[in-house]
């Protein structure tokens, strides 16, 4: 059965501010689901909470617009209960990296097979434009009126950091490059990560707009990147909030086996070890 | 960045071209769609009613090309997807502001105009097929009219108001 992006497209409108970032990564969303070709009803979308944690209702795959930095738990939870899924995630920096910092690194080295799109829009633009982790040094916003004295995280080191076996880092201002990126993360067996500078039209900086990407955004495979090597990724990622690099960072050439598969291989040695159904049941009868 | 996925225009058919046209039409007619609805939710009226007119006018020149298609090889397979096209003559998401004036939504069409423009003459410098060649010498010069257009009704738009219009939107704190 052939599957069309429109088909992903659910009756609900999106209610982000227009000219929002998130539009694109939705679109990029619907055709990169198209690619993958597998129906709607066997796709689950679980986020957290903030505007682009609405995503999972503007698609006709199952949904769950979760708890505020939860999604990466459930999504880990639904994919080991159900493994036939195709599971995505998503949410914002705040969600991913605040609220939910602390769940991304046992995501991460668990390695179940789920995509991770964080956008990331280095404000809380649910909340009016707070300070978000992402935010750089300096950003002037209604937390930081004189600037930000916090330096930022950084995702795309922190992801590889805890040994994330694939990260990529997209904009919407190259939906096709964007849609190529999700696509390649979706069917990478393992936990794929994918950061998308997702501008927030309303309380984002100027410089972080969609026509400053147009200008300043490199891609890295023109950069003679090698996306197989960790330690060239390490290096690159450092450059997070001072240029715009797009593309794969790093892809394990090796994947190791993920959380789903080493469940199923413990099951079956288990299985394959276990007392038969009867003698288990002998053991609770007195003789 | 390519606005085009997997399209060889060294080896387009006639088929394959009006197909492509097709496409580009009903994606600029959902993009406009969405827009507009953007646009209502956010009480901005003008341009989502502008943008109806667009989604009208991309409507017609589907109608159009269909037909065409539908003379010269009736029911023939497509050869071409809407995955191979991205943002030929649509415009870009991030054209649209709450609050827009009804002059910045025809600035937007204009410049969606130019961009479908510059697609066309830039594939002529590949494309061989003599008939294919005509069709898109044809369609660059109706982006120019259509350009036109939208430049007349520029004209008669009424100026925009004295205080801009992000300034009813909330703005990040500056020092």
């Amino acid at each position: 059965m052939s599957v069309a992006a429109k088909d992903f497209k659910s009756d609900l409108k999106p209610i982000w501010c227009p000219g929002c970032g998130d539009f694109g990564v939705l679109q990029a969303i619907y055709r990169s689901l198209a690619a993958i070709g597998r129906p709607a009803h066997e796709i689950a979308f679980i986020s957290g909470i903030g505007c682009s944690s609405r995503i999972p209702g503007y698609t006709t795959a199952y949904g769950f617009n979760s708890v505020h930095g939860r999604a990466l738990p459930i999504a880990q939870g639904l994919k080991l209960a159900r493994p036939e899924l195709l599971v995505l995630a998503a949410g914002g920096d705040g969600d991913g990296f605040s609220i939910g910092g602390g769940h991304v690194p046992h995501a991460v080295r668990r390695n179940d097979d789920l995509t991770y799109i964080v956008m990331d829009n280095q404000t809380y633009g649910l909340t009016k434009g707070q300070l978000s982790p992402t935010a750089p040094q300096g950003l002037h916003t209604v937390t930081s009126a004189y600037g930000s004295l916090e330096l930022p995280v950084n995702p795309l080191l922190y992801v590889l950091a805890y040994g994330a076996v694939f990260v990529a880092q997209g904009s919407p201002a190259d939906i096709a490059g964007l849609t190529e990126m999700i696509e390649a993360a979706i069917r990478y067996p393992g936990f794929a990560f994918v950061n998308v500078q997702s501008p927030c039209v309303t309380y984002g900086d100027e410089s972080q707009q969609i026509k400053v990407h147009k200008a300043v955004m490199k891609k890295l495979a023109d950069l003679g990147h090698d996306p197989t090597s960790r330690s060239q990724a390490l290096e690159r990622a450092q450059s997070y909030g001072s240029e715009l690099l797009t593309g794969v960072y790093f892809c394990d050439p090796d994947p190791p086996p993920t959380l789903g598969a080493r469940v199923r291989e413990r099951q079956e040695k288990m299985m394959a070890a276990a007392k038969p159904r009867a003698q288990i049941l002998d053991t609770f009868v007195q003789h | 960045m390519s606005p085009t996925r997997n399209v060889d225009f060294a080896t387009l058919t006639m088929k394959e071209a009006l197909d492509l046209a097709i496409l580009i039409e009903e994606e600029a007619y959902d993009r406009y769609s969405e827009l507009a609805d953007q646009l209502t939710q956010h009480d901005t009226p003008d341009a989502a009613h502008f943008f109806r007119l667009m989604m009208a006018n991309e409507a017609k020149h589907r109608a159009a090309f269909a037909e065409h298609r539908d003379v010269l090889f009736a029911d023939a397979a497509c050869g071409v997807t809407r995955a191979m096209i991205f943002d030929v003559e649509a415009p870009d998401y991030d054209e649209a502001r709450a609050f827009m004036t009804l002059r910045a939504a025809l600035e937007t069409a204009l410049r969606a105009e130019q961009k479908a423009h510059a697609f066309f003459v830039a594939a002529l410098a590949r494309v061989t097929d003599p008939t294919v060649r005509t069709l898109f010498e044809e369609l660059a010069a109706e982006e120019i009219a259509h350009q036109e257009l939208v430049r007349r009704e520029l004209a008669k738009a009424p100026p925009d108001a004295a205080i801009p219009t992000d300034a009813f939107a909330d703005e990040p704190v500056g020092e």
